[in-house]
């Protein structure tokens, strides 16, 4: 029951990570029986994939690289402290993600389970012959030593990544990827009014009025340019006063919003002149959104992805605004410090503008 | 009062028309003048190219070839100007219906450019003329099939157009909504205005066009006022016989009775143009009974309309 939600989040990290299984990296003591079971417990989990390690050096630097998901460290003599019931610690070493903590709960429940018989007998062996209240006592005494069979947690890059992400409260972050998806996905939306508008015949006879169709058009994409633009001030504005997220500098978070609204509108427009109906439109909007946002790192930060994914992001337009946005957020950009990515914006948002328009013109006019 | 300004110069004029969808053409050398207060009949069956001639005069499509002149102004799919003397009322209903009955006509006001306060006089007077005052804050989703449709023609009045084009603005309206339209059409024309009418239904056209054009297959095949086109069919009778058994054998044996120019089927029955049907009746009957089919109705008449386009196109008008 508990296992499932976190093997979900496992699982999802791996998709948007861009390998189909979870790798998990061990270093343990060879030929030592309770470290092989341990292995093969967490080998036998769905999705989780164990692969051995020689030494905790080369495990930490494959996590650093992003092959591997999460890494554990099993000491020597593990099985010997399981046995004679001595102190032992287990190491787990993770990023900072979500996909880290779901394994290091995994690798503590099992180890929890390796060490509980142990956990028992301590507390059987120094209560025997005795009356409750007595076992309690003796329970009390000996919870130091029940303790100490751990695992403790290491995070990794107290450097690169640690520096990254320090400093940040606990929805800095995730306020500006969170805006970026739902504006989208709200502009897309709004496709289906222009489809409407297709559908009753009106737009077509707007046409056969003496306003121009540069104007109408201009029309069509400020209608969906404003929905987005609405959809993105009430995420800033509630999320500031609500959560108190900083949003950096106004004026560069500002222009670029702006820009990605006009992206997501000048997008609206074009699905909105080429799909045929409502439903189709709700269909291509709920996939395209959520599927730019993920890839563009609106669910899954841009850092935590192989190279290759990170340059395939490059084509949304997410990747982009959310590169700019930790650029401000984080590391207290400003608009100098952005341009390329604006640049970028800009020249998605004309781009499509053109290729909506177009569209727009030629279904009408057909 | 129409017919005193016929002779001044056109409202529309166009020439050569050429319009084709891929390969297909739709629409094949169509040229015909409109003058100010005449209204102008475009007669033709389904698919006949009437909406596509309609969308090129409108603007809203560029013709392949030909060209379209209406108060003056060379029209084109960028040509505000012509637009502006132009009021379209599309086949198919074009208004929100989420919008009540005057948010529609000033949102298309606005389009037209109309300033604020005379829109709303104007406003005002449109649904006054489409009948439509009472009804005018309520949602157009919620009207009935010919208020919707008068909303439909509205909208088209509202900035005063020179030229009023209506693309079958009575399919599916009942008959006291048609003849309110009807009536409305006749008036708008009283007062000089130039009205392109596309229908199907033969006795609009007679009711209220001056001329008409025959198209059929994108091709104006003839034009002329009614009496002119019937006049094409010569100084003829029409006989129609109602006939039980084969009918297309039954129509080539007419065609072979002395006088008969031409003899057609229409379902079971034998439609024939011929001279002097009076002495000819009988041997028409006896030429049907020779091929063993029984006549089961006569009915002789002058042709109108709907006789010309048989006779034309060798179909029916309506279907
Ligand atoms: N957008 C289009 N794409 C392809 N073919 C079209 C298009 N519009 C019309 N056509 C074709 O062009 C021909 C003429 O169509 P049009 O709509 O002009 O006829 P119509 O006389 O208005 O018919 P109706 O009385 O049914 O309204 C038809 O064969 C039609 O199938
Ligand atoms: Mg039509």
């Amino acid at each position: 029951m508990f296992l499932l939600p976190l093997l979900l989040v496992v699982f999802i990290g791996a998709q948007f990570g861009g390998t189909s299984e979870t790798r998990l990296g061990v270093v343990a003591p060879p030929g030592d029986a309770s470290a092989t079971a341990l292995i093969d417990e967490l080998d036998a989990l769905q999705g989780i994939a164990v692969a051995p390690f020689d030494d905790a050096a080369s495990l930490r630097d494959d996590i650093d690289r992003g092959l591997l998901s999460a890494g554990v460290v099993v000491p020597d003599g593990y099985d010997e402290a399981l046995r004679s019931v001595g102190p032992i610690t287990v190491v787990f070493v993770g990023r900072p993600d979500a996909t880290a903590a779901s394994l290091e709960a995994l690798v503590a429940g099992a180890v929890g389970r390796q060490a509980a018989p142990g956990q028992a007998a301590l507390i059987a062996a120094a209560g025997l012959d005795a009356d409750p209240a007595e076992l309690r006592r003796v329970a009390l005494q000996v919870q130091d030593r029940i303790a100490a069979i751990e695992v403790t947690a290491e995070q990794l890059g107290s450097d690169e990544l640690q520096q990254e992400f320090g400093g940040l409260g606990q929805f800095d972050l995730g306020a500006s990827t969170q805006l970026l998806l739902f504006t989208f996905l709200t502009a897309l939306f709004g496709s289906a009014a222009l489809i409407q508008t297709r559908q009753y015949g009106v737009a077509r006879r707007m046409l056969s009025t003496s306003t121009p169709m540069s104007v109408i058009v201009v029309g069509q994409g400020g209608g969906r340019f404003l929905i987005a633009l609405v959809q993105a001030v009430y995420i800033v504005v509630a999320s500031a006063l609500l959560f108190r997220v900083d949003w950096g500098d106004p004026l560069a978070t500002g222009v670029v919003l702006l820009l990605f609204c006009a992206v997501a509108a000048a997008t609206g427009l074009l699905l909105g002149s080429t799909l045929r109906n409502d439903s189709q439109a709700g269909g291509v909007a709920l996939g395209l959104g959520l599927g730019a946002a993920a890839l563009g790192g609106s669910m899954v930060p841009l850092e935590l992805y192989p190279d290759v994914m990170r340059t395939v992001a490059r084509i949304t337009p997410h990747a982009w605004a959310n590169q700019a946005m930790a650029e401000i957020v984080r590391r207290d950009g400003t608009l100098a410090d952005v341009l390329t990515e604006v640049g970028v914006l800009a020249g998605m948002a004309v781009t499509l503008l053109a290729l909506g328009s177009l569209t727009l013109q030629r279904t009408l006019t057909r | 009062m129409a017919k005193l300004l016929i002779g001044t110069a056109p409202v529309l004029s166009c020439e050569g028309l050429q319009k084709s969808y891929g390969d297909q053409p739709a629409v094949v050398e169509v040229g015909f003048d409109i003058a100010p207060g005449e209204t102008f009949g475009l007669l033709g069956p389904n698919g006949a190219g009437k909406t596509t001639t309609i969308s090129m005069i409108a603007g809203l499509l560029r013709p392949d070839a030909g060209s379209i002149t209406v108060a003056g102004e060379r029209m084109s799919p960028t040509a505000a100007a012509a637009k502006g003397a132009v009021g379209l009322v599309p086949q198919d209903l074009a208004i929100y219906p989420d919008l009540s009955a005057r948010e529609n006509l000033t949102f298309f006001g606005r389009l037209y450019g109309l300033a604020k306060q005379p829109l709303r006089t104007r406003t005002d007077e449109v649904l006054e003329v489409i009948g439509l005052t009472d009804r005018a804050g309520d949602r157009a989703g919620e009207f009935s099939g010919g208020m919707k449709r008068r909303l439909n023609i509205g909208i088209g009045l509202l900035h005063r157009p020179r030229l009023l084009i209506l693309d079958e603005p009575t399919v599916g309206v009942d008959p006291q909504s048609r003849n309110a339209i009807l009536e409305s059409v006749e008036q708008l024309s009283g007062e000089g205005l130039a009205v392109l009418y596309t229908t199907h239904y033969m006795e609009e056209a007679e009711r209220l066009c001056r001329r008409i054009a025959i198209v059929d297959q994108g091709r104006l095949i003839a034009e002329g006022t009614r009496r002119e086109l019937v006049a094409t069919l010569g100084e003829q009778d029409l006989v129609r016989l109602e006939v039980f058994g084969d009918a297309v054998a039954a129509a080539e044996a007419c065609a072979g009775v002395e006088g008969v120019r031409s003899a057609d089927v229409e379902e079971s029955t034998v439609v024939c143009l011929m001279h002097g049907a009076g002495s000819r009746l009988a041997s028409l009957l006896g030429a049907v009974a020779e091929q063993g089919a029984t006549v089961t109705g006569v009915e002789v008449r002058e042709p109108d309309l709907e006789d010309v386009f048989l006779h034309l196109t060798g179909k029916a008008l309506r279907h």
